[in-house]
């Protein structure tokens, strides 16, 4: 009897070890595979969708930090706007993952509801921004036209983070979470210092959250289209 | 504890200018800067003051804070490490870099905060240097001369470009070795990038640097890379080399110049003459050409008139001037009465046989061509005697002309009393100048018809030109009676001139006077504008007076040499102005006994304002 459970416990001992090694070789992420519909399209349609959301993302970004330079060197001069280390972003509260290991270990699923939760944070603050910029007096063309744009780009990226998260996570209809802006009166105040640190608070917080989705996106495309070999 | 971090960092903001280039006025360590080259990691650097050597080397300190889950709930902490990025510097690893959070940090000499920053990691990015840079030749052109390269290159090794963490541009610059000003190319995503169009017997020096993609500032550029390139066979086309077509055009015009000039200004009229050959003139023998530009016109028609065919000239000037030679053959005719009878005759054939329309071959079968003479007399009934009627009379009058003047001649002898010839001059205004052409050769060979007329015949009684009184409307011709002084005046020499002081009242600036005035300043019959000495015959049927002749016949100062007829010239032409209109053929009612018009009461010549009242 003992001969014939050992090869049991031999068997199982070693399935156990099999499973365990393979969990610590396993360093990266163990997802799903990307496309569980089997669509015939998938893939090819997967890399498309995600060239035009790094496309998208990037232009966002450029848009973004032209327009901050633009503020910063119309009003921002001479104002001692040092502020930079206090001001906090709403998205914050956002657990985001701050530098590569961190993205890395990520799964690409909880990446890509992350990034969908930043986009439709940014919804309503970009909408306030453009209504505000127009009202302000002097209004700048250069601000005001990116404003714009930022705000109908963001618009269509969170369509196609939308469609890419349908395809590689099909059926799951998460809550939509995102965190609340509450900027809007501090941007309407009428003492002009305060007004205008709003806004340079609020342009930084999206030209460093622009950058934090292009570089999540580049990632995740990197990672999924072309299995880490960009 | 926000509260005390707050206060605390407006205090030590406000004492320092984080970002803006402070100038270090006592020689304080600052920041230089902050850089992260992969976005992984990121060192400070700064410079160690003036006072370096006073200060003991570890008193510089370097204190870091970063802000996390929006709290500033951390202490200052101290630089990991001091030695990693060398020598003032504080180097810190992944672990201690977060991506997208606020950091600040603080350099402290003996405890005192002499220089502060804040700034985000993702905003300090410039990347190392790329590596492995190679080329490798493309092309050679054809010429060669020139040739194309491909450089490649490694991204920078810490960079993690493959998984996508972070991604770079590059910009790759290149220059010839001994120049100074390095030529730029466009930032490009990929590792390697084709340069074109190097020469080939030149060196190239290469050299590339990075950034990230969405930042502005570059990072260090790598090694440079020295491209020789294999030199240029022997056996290519000489570089450079181009007919030097600009300089032989300068030359050869400037040769040519000069030859030009040598030939223009040179004396040897001979070579002048063979380059450059007089171009001829036209020139008539005799007449000096200068006088033709200048001279006033009596005297150049004094000239050309020895000149047979010059006739028309005289009339140039009057355009208006038009002759309708009818031949009035018939001898009974004559008898009936004025000429204005005959024409008016009710039967057209009488006026067809008035026009000629003889049987006798007397030479006149050849032009003479009754039917067409028929045809026209019928048009003209049509017509309301409009000009352009009366022109095809008179194309077809010229014609018959000729033969009218044969009949003449054949006629004169036996013809006294008729009239042989009645040619009625229609003097028509506005008449094109070919018309009189047409005619003065028509009437150089009726001058010398005449000529053969005058001798033999008693001039009084021939009339070879009849005044055309009137047109009526239906066409016919009303002619004048015929000239009575013909006779006197047909020995008149030409140069008859009368100065006879005309009245003042004669206007001399119309260009047709009336003939009564006219008469008035003429004693003598008038010898008008014929300038002709050879046709004395021509005076004598002309009563038509001009400006140019009343002027020429009153500057002129003579004798008269004929013995002025007793006679008032009968006028025989009228001129008319306006040949428009169907009833446009006005003549000078003076001859007939039309004394109720009222435009006829100063002047036989009808203006044209008063033939417009007239006419409608």
């Amino acid at each position: 009897m003992d001969n014939k459970g050992s090869p049991q416990k031999a068997g199982s001992l070693l399935l156990l070890l099999l499973l365990v090694t393979n969990l610590f070789l396993c360093k990266s992420v163990a997802s799903l595979p990307i496309c569980p519909s089997g669509a015939v399209n998938c893939q090819v349609s997967l890399r498309e969708l995600f060239d035009r959301a790094v496309i998208l993302s990037h232009y966002i970004h450029n848009l973004s930090a032209e327009m901050f330079n633009e503020f910063d060197k119309r009003y921002a001069q001479g104002r001692g706007f040092i502020t930079k280390a206090i001001n906090s972003c709403h998205t914050s509260s956002l657990s985001t993952p701050e530098d590569k290991e961190q993205a890395q270990q990520i799964h690409h699923e909880v990446l890509l509801n992350l990034i969908l939760r930043v986009l439709r944070s940014w919804n309503d603050p970009l909408y306030h921004l453009v209504t505000e910029v127009r009202s302000m007096q002097e209004a700048p063309d250069a601000i005001l036209s990116r404003a714009i744009e930022i705000e109908e780009q963001n618009k269509r990226l969170l369509e196609g983070m939308e469609k890419i998260v349908g395809q590689v996570h099909p059926g799951i209809k998460e809550n939509e979470v995102y965190s609340v802006w509450s900027g809007l009166p501090s941007l309407q105040m009428a003492d002009e210092d305060t007004r205008l640190f709003a806004f340079y608070n609020l342009l930084h917080c999206l030209r460093r959250d622009s950058h934090k989705i292009d570089n999540y996106l580049k990632l995740l495309k990197c990672r999924i289209v072309y299995d880490s070999n960009c | 504890m926000d509260l005390w971090q707050l206060l605390l960092t407006l205090a030590v903001a406000g004492s320092s200018d984080a970002f803006s280039g402070s100038e270090d006025s006592s020689g304080k360590p600052k920041f230089t800067k902050c850089r992260s080259p992969e976005l992984e990691t990121f060192s400070c650097h700064w410079t160690d003051g003036v006072h370096h050597g006073l200060q003991s080397p570890g008193s510089i300190q370097l204190f870091y804070i970063r802000r996390s889950t929006q709290e500033w709930t951390q202490e200052w902490k101290e630089c990991p490490d001091y030695v990693s990025a060398g020598e003032n510097s504080c180097y810190f690893n992944s672990s201690y870099t977060s991506i997208w959070i606020p950091y600040c940090i603080k350099l402290t000499s003996n405890g005192g905060t002499v220089d502060q920053k804040c700034f985000s990691v993702e905003e300090i990015v410039q990347p190392d240097p790329p590596i492995g840079l190679n080329w490798t030749l493309l092309n050679i052109s054809l010429t060669g001369i020139h040739a194309d390269i491909q450089v490649r290159w490694e991204p920078p090794p810490n960079a993690d470009v493959q998984k996508g963490w972070i991604v770079l541009e590059y910009e790759l610059q290149y220059k010839e070795v001994n120049e100074t000003q390095w030529k730029m190319m466009d930032p490009v995503l990929s590792t390697s990038v084709p340069v074109y169009s190097l020469r080939l017997d030149k060196e190239y020096e290469v050299r590339v640097r990075s950034r990230q993609r969405n930042s502005e500032k570059y990072g260090e550029f790598s090694e440079v890379l020295y491209v020789t390139l294999p030199q240029m066979s022997p056996f290519a086309c000489e570089e450079d080399f181009q007919f030097p077509w600009f300089l032989i055009i300068i030359f050869g015009i400037f040769g040519l110049t000069v030859i030009l000039f040598l030939l223009i200004f040179s004396k040897q009229q001979r070579i002048k003459m063979l380059i450059l050959p007089p171009v001829p003139v036209p020139k008539i023998k005799g007449i000096d050409p200068d006088l033709l530009k200048e001279g006033k016109l009596e005297e150049v028609n004094t000239i050309l008139a020895i000149h047979d065919n010059y006739k028309h000239e005289f009339y140039s000037d009057d355009s208006w001037v038009e002759f309708i030679e009818l031949d009035i053959d018939d001898p009974d005719e004559k008898t009936e009465g004025s000429d204005t009878d005959r024409l008016l005759s009710n039967d057209h054939e009488k006026s067809l046989t008035i026009l000629g329309a003889k049987d006798d071959d007397s030479g006149r079968t050849s032009c003479y061509e009754p039917d067409i003479l028929e045809t026209d007399f019928n048009a003209s009934d049509m017509h309301d005697g409009t000009s352009e009627v009366a022109q095809p009379q008179r194309l077809k009058g010229e014609a018959d002309l000729l033969c009218l003047d044969q009949k003449n001649q054949n006629y004169s002898p036996s013809n006294d009393a008729a009239p042989a010839t009645q040619q009625p001059s229609v003097i028509l205004a506005k008449e094109n100048k070919p018309r009189p052409l047409i005619i003065s050769g028509t009437e150089s060979t009726h001058q010398t018809a005449h000529t053969q007329l005058s001798n033999p015949s008693s001039l009084a009684n021939i009339d070879f030109y009849a005044q055309v009184s009137d047109i009526t409307p239906a066409g016919s011709v009303v002619l004048s009676p015929g000239q009575k002084n013909k006779a006197g005046i047909s020995q008149c020499d030409l140069h008859l001139e009368v100065v006879s002081p005309c009245p003042a009242n004669v206007i001399m600036d119309n260009a047709y006077f009336c003939e009564a005035d006219a008469k008035k300043c003429i004693v003598v019959a008038p010898h008008v504008e014929v300038e002709s000495r050879v046709a004395p015959s021509f005076n004598q049927e002309d009563i038509y007076i001009t400006t140019e002749s009343l002027t020429t016949t009153a500057g002129r100062s003579g004798t008269a040499e004929c013995v002025p007829s007793s006679e008032m010239p009968v006028p025989d032409y009228t001129s008319i102005h306006i040949v428009q209109s169907p009833q446009g053929l006005v003549l000078n009612a003076t001859a007939l006994p039309l004394p109720d018009k009222e435009f006829l009461s100063s002047c036989g010549y009808v203006s044209t304002d008063q033939l417009n009242k007239i006419m409608p």
